[in-house]
C-alpha cells in the first residue's frame, strides 16, 4: 500500500476497532424505551453515583496511603529503604484479580485474620462479613495507592532542590515550603495519579464482583443486566458508564498542569536526608518491614490456601495438612489445563496483535506526511483506556452479535474469536503507549543516516528501528500480556466454553468451594504474571 | 566544464511565508564547498534536499550526469555526516561502519573495508567500541568513516564540528579537510561558522532566506561581496546608510547610497572625518576603537595597538568603501 493511503486506511481500521464498537453501543442504546426505564428508575440513578463516590474515595484513599509513602521512601535514607521501596510497589503489578482473591482468603469472613480473631475471642461466628461498600474501597486502597506511590516518587525525583532552596532563602519554613513549593510543582503528578486511580476505580468489576454483596457499582449493574437479559438497557447503562469515565477524565485532564511538568527536570533533586536519631531509624526500618508484609501477606496467603487439598480445611485457624494435590490436579487433569492454555494464548495472540498495531501506529504517526493524522491515530490508540472493561465488553458484543458485511459487522459472539479481540483492544493503550513513547526518543537522523546509507524503508526498520524499540517493545508487551492473562472484568461477558480463561475457571472454582484449586490457578497466574513483568523490564 | 553536483532552480516552500530557493548551484568533480548563512537561511535544506530527506516543489537535482530529483534516499549515493552523527546506539564501531556495506560482498571484504576506513580516520582497532564510550571527537570520526565506507559519490556534512569544543574544533577542522582532500570527494558542507567556510571550503555559497547571496572564494567574498548582506554577514563592517547623513557625506556617498568600510579600511590620519574615541578593545596585536563622529555616529576602527587613547580626539580616513544601493539594504 502506498503511504498516501497507508495513512487514512490505518486510521479507518482504528476507528473500526475501537470507536465504531462504542458508536454502534451509543446509537442503539436511544432507540426502543432503554433510555427511558434507565431515567425512571432510581436504583439505575443510585448505582451510577455509587460507582462515581467509590471512585473518589478510592482516590482519597490511595493518596492518603501513597504521597506520604512516597515522601518518606524519596526523602529520608534509612535502612533497608531501597529493598523496601520496591516491595511496596509489588501490588502495581499482579492482576487485580488475584489481589481480589488473596483479599477474600485473608481478610474474608472464612480468611486467616477472621478466624484468628474467632478464635482468640472465642466467637461463635465470624467476627466480621468483607462485604459492601467498605469491602471494595479497602481492596481498591490496597492495590490502588501505588499509583499515587510511584509517581510522587518520580515527580519528586524530579524536583528541582535549588527551588526548594530559593523558597528557603525567601524566608518559607518546612512546612510553608511543601504547601507553597513543593506540592503546587507536584501537581502533574498528583493529578496524573487521581486520574490513574479514578478511572481504574471506574472500571473495577473485581472487588465489587466478589465483595460488593448488594452494594452494586456500574460495572457489576450492566453484567447483571445482560444476564437478566435485558440487552438494550444494559447498552444504556454503558453509555452512562462510558459518559461518567468521559467527563471525569475531561476534568481532572484539565488539572494536571503541563506547563509544571515543562519547568521540572531541569536541576537536582533534593538529596535523601538521613534519619539521624537511631530510636527514629529503627523505627522507621521496622514499621518499613511490617508495612512490607502486611502488602504481601494476601499473596503469601494465596501462596498458602494454594497448597490446602479439598475439604482438608473446616473449623481450624491454621489449615491442617498441605501438599501439592491442587497442583497436580490443575497441570494433570485435561479440563483443568483448559483455562491455563486457553489465557496463554489469547494473552499471546492479543499482545503481539496489539504491538503490531502499535508499530503501525508509530510508524505512521512520524514522518512528513504524518501531521494531519498523527492525532487522530494517538487518539484512537488511547481511546481504549479512557473507557471502562465493561463498556468495551458490550460494545464489542453488540457490535460482532450481527451479521452485516456492509456495515463491517460479522457474528463473532460464541466464537473464541471475541475475546482475544477485547483484549487486543484493551491492550492497545498499554502497547500504544510504550511505542510511541519509543518513536518520540528515536532521533529521526538514526533513519536518514540508514536511508543515506543504502537502506530501504524495511531495512531501516528491521535494522535501526526494531532493535531499538526493543526495550518499548518488551516494557508494553509485557504489561498488555499479564493485563489479558489476568483478565477477568470483559472475559466474564465475552468468554464461551471452548476459551474460557483462568479468571472464569477461578470463579467457578470458588462457586465450587475449591478454594485450594482457584488460589492454585491464582498463584500460577501470579508467577507466570512477575516472570513475564521481570523478563519485560530487564534491560 | 560540466558539473559533478547540480542544483538547478531548485525551489522547496515550507508554508506561504518560508521558503528555500529557488536556488542553482554548481560543484565541481572533488571540489568542497562551503553553505553559509545564519540560522533559518536555508543552508541544512539545501543539504537535505540533495541527500533526499526532503523533496523539492521545483527545480532540478543532478549528480555526475544522473538526475537524482525523484531518487529515494537510499538510491543517491550520498554520504552524510549528521549535526548530531546519528550513529547507531545498538550497534558497535565496526558495525555502524559496515551499516553501508550489507550486499556489498563477503563478510571478509566488509571487515577489510572496515578496517581500511576506520585507519583512514585514524580509528584503527575500534572496531568493537561502544559508541556511547567515545569522545565527542571520536564519534565525529566515525560518522566520517560510516558516511565514506560506501564509497559515496558525494560527501554531506550538516555543521560537523558544531558538536566540539572550541579547542577540539580547529584540530578536527584541519584533519578533515586534509582528509576531504585525500579522499577527492566532492563535498558540500553546512556551517554558520565564517572562519571554518573560509577554511575548508574552496568555494563558499553565501545564503541568505532561503536565497543564494554569492558563490565565490573566500577572498572574493570578502572584498567584492556582491550583497550588502554578503558585505555585513562576511567579516566585520561598519555600515552607513545615506539619505542626509552627515558622515555618510564626509565618506563620499550619495543619496540612496549604503557605504560599507571594513574596520581595518579606516586609518587615523591628520585630516579627514573628525571624532572622539569612545572606547578601545585591546586584542594583542591590535585593538578596535570605536570612533564617535560629529554627526553622532560610531565606526569601528582596527588599528594598531596604541593608535589612540580613550577621550582623543582623532581623524578618520578611509581607504576603500563599498557601496550598495539602498532598497537592497
Amino acid at each position: 500500500m502506498s503511504s498516501r493511503l497507508a495513512r487514512p486506511g490505518f486510521t479507518l481500521l482504528l476507528a473500526w476497532l475501537v470507536l465504531y464498537p462504542v458508536v454502534i453501543v451509543v446509537v442503539d442504546s436511544v432507540r426502543g424505551d432503554a433510555v427511558a426505564t434507565f431515567v425512571s428508575r432510581r436504583g439505575e440513578w443510585g448505582v451510577l453515583w455509587a460507582s462515581v463516590w467509590i471512585s473518589l474515595a478510592s482516590v482519597a484513599l490511595a493518596a492518603v496511603i501513597g504521597v506520604p509513602l512516597a515522601f518518606l521512601f524519596e526523602w529520608l535514607e534509612f535502612p533497608g529503604r531501597k529493598t523496601l521501596g520496591s516491595l511496596i510497589a509489588l501490588p502495581a503489578v499482579l492482576p487485580p484479580f488475584v489481589g481480589v482473591l488473596a483479599f477474600l482468603f485473608l481478610y474474608g469472613e472464612s480468611g486467616f485474620v477472621a478466624r484468628a480473631v474467632q478464635a482468640v475471642l472465642r466467637l461463635r461466628g465470624p467476627p466480621w462479613r468483607l462485604q459492601g461498600a467498605g469491602a471494595i474501597l479497602l481492596v481498591h486502597a490496597y492495590s490502588m495507592y501505588v499509583y499515587f506511590y510511584l509517581l510522587t516518587r518520580a515527580g519528586l525525583a524530579k524536583l528541582d532542590a535549588s527551588m526548594l532552596e530559593a523558597a528557603q532563602a525567601l524566608g518559607a519554613g518546612r512546612w510553608q515550603t511543601l504547601r507553597r513549593v513543593t506540592l503546587p510543582l507536584l501537581r502533574p503528578s498528583l493529578a496524573g495519579a487521581a486520574l490513574l486511580v479514578f478511572m481504574t476505580a471506574l472500571g473495577s468489576f473485581s472487588a465489587p464482583y466478589v465483595f460488593g454483596g448488594g452494594f452494586r457499582v456500574m460495572t457489576t449493574q450492566i453484567v447483571a443486566t445482560k444476564l437478566n437479559g435485558e440487552l438494550p438497557l444494559a447498552m444504556v447503562e454503558t453509555v452512562a458508564l462510558a459518559l461518567v469515565a468521559a467527563v471525569g477524565l475531561a476534568l481532572l485532564r484539565r488539572t494536571e498542569g503541563e506547563e509544571i511538568l515543562a519547568a521540572l527536570g531541569k536541576g537536582e533533586a533534593p538529596r535523601r536526608r538521613p534519619i539521624r536519631r537511631a530510636s527514629v531509624r529503627t523505627l522507621a526500618t521496622t514499621a518499613g518491614w511490617l508495612l512490607a508484609l502486611l502488602l504481601l501477606l494476601p499473596h503469601l496467603t494465596l501462596a498458602l490456601v494454594s497448597l490446602v487439598p479439598y475439604g482438608s480445611w473446616t473449623t481450624e485457624t491454621l489449615p491442617p495438612v498441605l501438599s501439592f494435590v491442587n497442583y497436580q490436579r490443575l497441570l494433570g487433569e485435561p479440563e483443568r489445563l483448559r483455562p491455563l492454555v486457553n489465557s496463554l494464548w489469547m494473552a499471546a495472540a492479543s499482545t503481539l496483535g496489539a504491538i503490531a498495531l502499535a508499530l503501525a501506529a508509530g510508524a505512521l504517526a512520524r514522518g512528513r506526511r504524518a501531521d494531519r493524522w498523527r492525532g487522530p491515530i494517538e487518539s484512537l490508540v488511547a481511546l481504549p483506556w479512557a473507557l471502562p472493561g465493561t463498556v468495551f465488553a458490550i460494545a464489542l458484543t453488540t457490535t460482532f452479535s450481527v451479521r452485516a458485511p456492509l456495515a463491517l459487522r460479522w457474528v463473532l459472539v460464541g466464537t473464541v474469536f471475541l475475546l482475544p479481540l477485547a483484549y487486543l483492544v484493551r491492550n492497545l493503550p498499554i502497547t500504544g503507549r510504550a511505542v510511541l513513547a519509543g518513536y518520540r526518543q528515536l532521533d529521526a537522523a538514526l533513519a536518514e543516516a540508514a536511508a543515506s546509507l543504502g537502506a530501504g524503508r524495511w531495512a531501516t526498520f528491521r535494522r535501526v528501528t526494531l532493535p531499538l524499540l526493543r526495550p518499548a517493545l518488551a516494557a508494553g508487551g509485557s504489561l498488555a500480556f499479564v493485563a489479558a492473562l489476568g483478565d477477568f472484568v470483559t472475559s466474564i461477558v465475552l468468554y464461551t466454553y471452548d476459551n474460557r480463561p483462568i479468571s472464569i475457571e477461578i470463579m467457578s472454582s470458588l462457586r465450587l468451594n475449591e478454594l485450594g484449586v482457584a488460589a492454585g490457578f491464582g498463584v500460577i497466574l501470579m508467577v507466570v504474571s512477575a516472570l513475564v513483568l521481570g523478563l519485560g523490564v530487564r534491560r | 566544464m560540466t558539473p559533478f553536483v547540480l542544483l538547478a532552480g531548485v525551489h522547496k516552500q515550507w508554508s506561504p511565508t518560508v521558503s528555500v530557493g529557488p536556488l542553482s548551484l554548481e560543484l565541481q568533480r572533488g571540489e568542497i564547498v562551503a553553505l553559509l548563512g545564519p540560522s533559518g537561511s536555508g543552508k541544512t535544506t539545501v543539504l537535505r534536499l540533495l541527500a533526499g530527506f526532503e523533496a523539492p516543489d521545483a527545480g532540478r537535482l543532478v549528480v555526475d550526469g544522473e538526475d537524482v530529483t525523484l531518487l529515494p534516499p537510499a538510491r543517491r549515493r550520498c554520504g552524510m555526516v549528521f549535526q548530531h552523527y546519528a550513529l547507531f546506539p545498538h550497534l558497535d564501531v565496526g558495525e555502524n561502519v559496515a551499516f553501508g556495506l550489507k550486499g556489498s560482498g563477503h563478510e571478509g571484504v566488509v571487515l577489510r573495508k572496515v578496517a581500511e576506513v576506520l585507519a583512514l580516520v585514524g580509528l584503527a582497532g575500534f572496531e568493537r567500541r561502544k559508541v556511547q564510550e567515545l569522545s565527542g571527537g571520536q564519534q565525529q570520526r566515525v560518522a566520517l568513516a560510516r558516511a565514506l565506507a560506501p564509497e559515496p559519490r558525494v560527501l554531506l556534512l550538516d555543521e560537523p564540528l558544531s558538536n566540539l569544543d572550541p579547542t577540539l574544533r580547529e584540530r578536527t577542522r584541519r584533519e578533515l579537510g586534509t582528509l576531504i582532500k585525500r579522499v577527492g570527494i566532492t563535498t558540500l558542507f553546512v556551517t554558520h561558522e565564517q572562519e571554518e567556510a573560509f577554511d575548508l571550503g574552496d568555494r563558499v555559497a553565501v545564503l541568505n532566506e532561503g536565497r543564494l547571496e554569492q558563490l565565490g572564494a573566500a577572498d572574493e567574498l570578502y572584498e567584492r561581496p556582491a550583497s550588502l548582506f554578503v558585505a555585513t554577514f562576511v567579516g566585520r563592517a561598519n555600515v552607513v546608510r545615506g539619505g542626509g547623513s552627515g558622515t555618510a557625506r564626509a565618506l563620499g556617498a550619495r543619496d540612496g547610497e549604503v557605504l560599507v568600510v571594513r574596520p581595518e579600511r579606516l586609518r587615523f590620519a591628520d585630516a579627514g572625518l573628525p571624532g572622539m574615541v569612545r572606547e578601545r578593545r585591546y586584542t594583542g596585536a591590535a585593538a578596535f576603537y570605536q570612533v564617535e563622529t560629529e554627526h553622532g555616529e560610531r565606526l569601528e576602527v582596527l588599528a594598531g595597538p596604541e593608535a589612540a587613547r580613550v577621550g582623543d580626539r582623532v581623524y578618520l580616513e578611509p581607504v576603500r568603501v563599498l557601496t550598495f544601493p539602498e532598497e537592497r539594504a
